[in-house]
């Protein structure tokens, strides 16, 4: 007998579960089915097959400009965070020092903040500081939002690796920056891989934050905010929402799938 | 003879980190300068404002209260305080209540493809926000998905969609749920994944009967896992101002809206927002600190 479950319970629950699949990717389904539907209000009955949307899409400049924009703010911030949750990964894990719990709460505290609030204390910063809004603003409050993300990703692969391929470089002559760039680097570059990514995501698809310190330049989560409000992009919006839902979604699985293999790789390796 | 054994692997592994010969202050200082100036400084200043400390309009600045004593004592701010106390804490835990079977069925019932599905259920929260949230108008609308089958199917006339559907309260508790369930299966699967079965077996053996042993024993191995589930959608949604300016309306209006507006460029108080958001990172800053050790993060904190 099984202890957790009884049969009928399993098959219960196996078609709880199949429906709340059906509830999360229906609404994504239905955007399909629109994006490709002519008429330019999306509502029953459908009204025949078109690609209109996705010229419109493909040849509207402010929204390519949009998508462009958050690219490189994803970009910068991604870089920026993985650069810092790498420094303070390796000081979690590799040093012995005090106040070792205060310090990791202040890095991981952005978790918690509710986005409103950082983005008003941002906007008071730069004003208070005179700095004019910009992509760099964008870029800075996403670096922050992004650091514990990375630290959550980098610090369990550190400790998997174990410290004594360190410490034989060290002792056959390696500095510190040749041991980390010859030996620990490479062991903790999927974790590394997997925190860009995660961190460029984030950044993205962020609206709460740069909603606050947005300049001229708008990302595309600003770009398609003020578009919601404005119904006669809708269908064009939905065509560009159907390709980065369904990018990110293989961007996702991609990346899991890679990360599985690598780690198994370095494992079978080490 | 265990305690020399402790102290020994504690020394092993003090020693262990002891050797690498990298500087901690210059591991540390960029990331903690980073935070200093762009996280801790900003909210200091949005501190100092509610307090009247400091204002970037000129006049007289001087330590005051009356900011406080008008938020405390108005209504009207903590009325809608506790407005959206009673949405989030409604969708965390319709949330949780959902996600738990999902989590039960991912853990427990022996499928060999539970990753795959794992996965399956996760990957709409690792897309767009904002696009979940679209695909939500473009279904709830009164000329939407749902209202035009409706019309289509001669079940309700044009002329009377069911239009509470968007821009209400529901709305957003929907849209919130949507958004946040695949989420917060993740901890309490974790829970439930690290659960020792033997338990369940003995339970059993000893003559336990399933229900009686998923009461006794399944249940309160995986509060940690509900705890943290709840606060992964709690802690974030008492702060939501995006997903009630988008299908909300103005049932749907919740207190980090009020936030936005008093920063906006209508009727902007800046003192009174500083209060606002001050208020809601102590009492998010309090739910971390009491619930810390069901929080995930907390593996990092602790070492």
């Amino acid at each position: 007998m099984d202890v957790a479950l009884s049969k009928n319970g399993a098959r219960l629950l196996r078609g709880f579960f199949a429906l709340v699949v059906l509830f999360l990717y229906a609404p994504i389904v239905i955007l399909l089915i629109f994006s490709f539907n002519k008429s330019a209000v999306p509502s029953f009955p459908l009204s025949g097959f078109t690609l209109k949307w996705y010229r419109e899409f493909l040849s509207n400049s402010d929204l390519k400009g949009a998508l462009e924009t958050s690219a490189i703010v994803a970009a910068l911030s991604s870089t920026g965070a993985v650069a810092l949750g790498v420094l303070a990964s390796l000081a979690l894990t590799r040093r012995r020092f005090r106040g070792k719990s205060a310090v990791s709460a202040l890095l991981l505290s952005p978790l918690v903040i509710p986005y409103v609030v950082f983005g008003v204390s941002l906007l008071l910063l730069f004003h208070t500081l005179g700095v004019p809004r910009s992509l760099l603003t964008i870029v800075i409050g996403h670096i922050v939002i992004s650091v514990p993300y990375t630290i959550l990703v980098l610090v369990p692969r550190l400790d998997q690796v174990d410290v004594a391929f360190e410490e034989a470089a060290a002792d056959l002559g390696a500095g510190p920056l040749q041991t980390f760039r010859l030996v620990t680097f490479p062991l903790i570059l999927p974790a590394i891989v997997s925190a860009f990514l995660i961190a460029f995501t984030t950044s993205f698809d962020e609206y709460a934050v740069a909603s606050f310190v947005v300049g001229s330049r708008v990302t595309f989560p600003i770009y398609l905010y003020s578009a919601l409000r404005f119904p006669t992009q809708l269908p064009q919006v939905i065509a560009v929402a159907v390709v980065v839902l369904v990018l990110s979604l293989a961007v996702v699985v991609a990346a899991e799938l890679g990360r599985r293999v690598a780690e198994r790789r370095l494992e079978a390796k080490a | 003879m265990a305690v020399t054994e402790a102290g020994s692997v504690a020394r092993a592994r003090a020693r262990r980190r002891f050797r690498l010969p990298l500087a901690t202050t210059g591991l540390l200082s960029l990331p903690l300068v980073w935070l200093g100036i762009f996280f801790l400084a900003p909210i200091a200043i949005v501190a100092a404002y509610s307090f009247n400390v400091y204002s970037l309009y000129p006049g007289a600045h001087g330590f005051t209260l009356s900011a406080w004593h008008d938020f405390l004592h108005g209504g009207v701010y903590l009325r809608l305080f506790w407005k959206s106390v009673k949405v989030s804490l409604i969708v965390s835990v319709m949330v949780v209540a959902l996600a738990y079977p999902l989590a039960y069925y991912l853990a427990l019932s022996g499928t060999k493809r539970k990753y795959v599905l794992l996965l399956l259920l996760i990957a709409p929260f690792l897309t767009s926000y904002l696009l979940r949230v679209l695909a939500w108008k473009v279904i709830l609308g009164n000329q939407g998905v749902i209202n035009s089958f409706l019309f289509s199917t001669g079940l309700r006339s044009p002329d009377h969609p069911i239009s509470q559907l968007l821009y209400s309260r529901f709305a957003v508790m929907l849209v919130l749920a949507y958004i946040w369930l695949p989420f917060v299966a993740l901890p309490i699967f974790v829970s439930l994944e690290t659960l020792d079965r033997s338990l369940l077996e003995a339970a059993s053996d000893l003559g336990a009967s399933r229900r009686w042993a998923f009461l006794r024993v399944t249940l309160p191995l995986s509060v940690p896992g509900i705890f943290a589930g709840f606060l992964f959608v709690f802690i974030p949604t008492l702060g939501e101002f995006v997903t009630p300016s988008l299908v909300g309306g103005a049932s749907g209006y919740l207190y980090g809206n009020q936030i936005v507006d008093l920063f906006g460029a209508g009727f902007p108080d800046w003192e009174t927002g500083s209060v606002l958001s001050i208020f809601l990172l102590v009492v998010v800053a309090a739910l971390t600190v009491v619930f810390s050790r069901f929080l995930r993060t907390g593996q990092v904190a602790a070492r």
